[in-house]
């Protein structure tokens, strides 16, 4: 049977949207101050498709690449809705879209976890 | 690296102080709207502007949002022909604050809506916090 790397997927998603929520509450915070560009983080899927591909610690005196560092997400300058006068180019309706689908996810994945831990469960008591 | 969510929350905080001293400065332009000078051509209150900046927390890894500065406005100010006021000038005119309450009003809805923003972050930083502990609780 193939392993299913499920709850490692689910903890690296969840890993990826507590990132991005961070990027939306600098965003939020920030959003009167001049010059300030609107920063997201990178999509998931590139997330994972670069962690697939990571160097395997083959000797004990290898420096391994903890899966938080490699999780990362490196800010990128959003495709923003509107820069202001000032230069700030934070739209706070773009920012809560954003949260609002960040929250969504974050109660998808934990709520899969969940009844994939109750199913092992159900399988393990019989 | 602190907890991604954690430091959601303290950028969050660091946002509604920067918002509420926002208001704070608004509040006193409002309440100094009338003030004038005491003493013959004697300026009278100057509004005063807030200006933020985004700081970079080295042990956070993250751009806060702080003060950057009070600063005063430079508009010029209203005169009014009062000969009676202490303050008035030689041909009678009082110099008055350089205060529009409409623009104070705007940028007392603009702080609200941003401390309205950060105060949602927080709250759903927390839920998705509550949301994984849950899985231990009932999983």
């Amino acid at each position: 049977m193939e392993p299913i790397h499920l709850f490692d997927l689910a903890a690296q998603q969840s890993r990826w949207l507590a990132v991005r929520q961070n990027a939306v509450s600098q965003n939020i915070a920030n959003a009167n101050t001049p010059r300030y560009t609107a920063r997201d983080v990178e999509p998931f899927e590139a997330v994972v498709r670069k962690t697939t591909l990571s160097l395997a610690a083959t000797a004990p005196n290898h420096i391994s690449s903890t899966p938080a560092e490699a999780l990362t997400a490196r800010p990128r300058k959003s495709d923003s809705w509107s820069t202001v006068h000032s230069g700030n180019s934070v739209s706070l309706e773009q920012e809560m879209l954003k949260a609002g689908e960040i929250s969504r996810n974050h109660a998808f994945t934990t709520n899969i976890v969940r009844s994939f831990h109750r199913m092992m469960m159900t399988a393990i008591k019989g | 690296m602190i907890d991604p969510l954690d430091a959601s929350m303290k950028i969050a905080g660091a946002g509604l102080q920067a918002q509420s001293t926002r208001v704070r400065v608004v509040s006193e332009n409002l309440a100094n709207a009338q003030a004038t000078g005491t003493t013959r051509g004697a300026d009278p209150y100057r509004r005063k502007t807030v200006t933020f900046e985004s700081a970079m927390n080295r042990a956070l890894g993250v751009s806060l949002v702080k003060i950057k500065g009070v600063g005063v406005d430079k508009a010029p100010f209203r005169v009014e022909f009062e000969p009676s006021h202490p303050a008035a000038d030689e041909k009678g005119y009082v110099k008055m604050p350089n205060v529009s309450l409409l623009l104070e009003m705007a940028d007392m809805r603009e702080a609200n809506r941003s401390y309205e923003a950060n105060l949602q972050m927080i709250k759903q930083a927390r839920s998705m916090q509550s949301m994984t502990i849950d899985l231990l609780r009932n999983g």
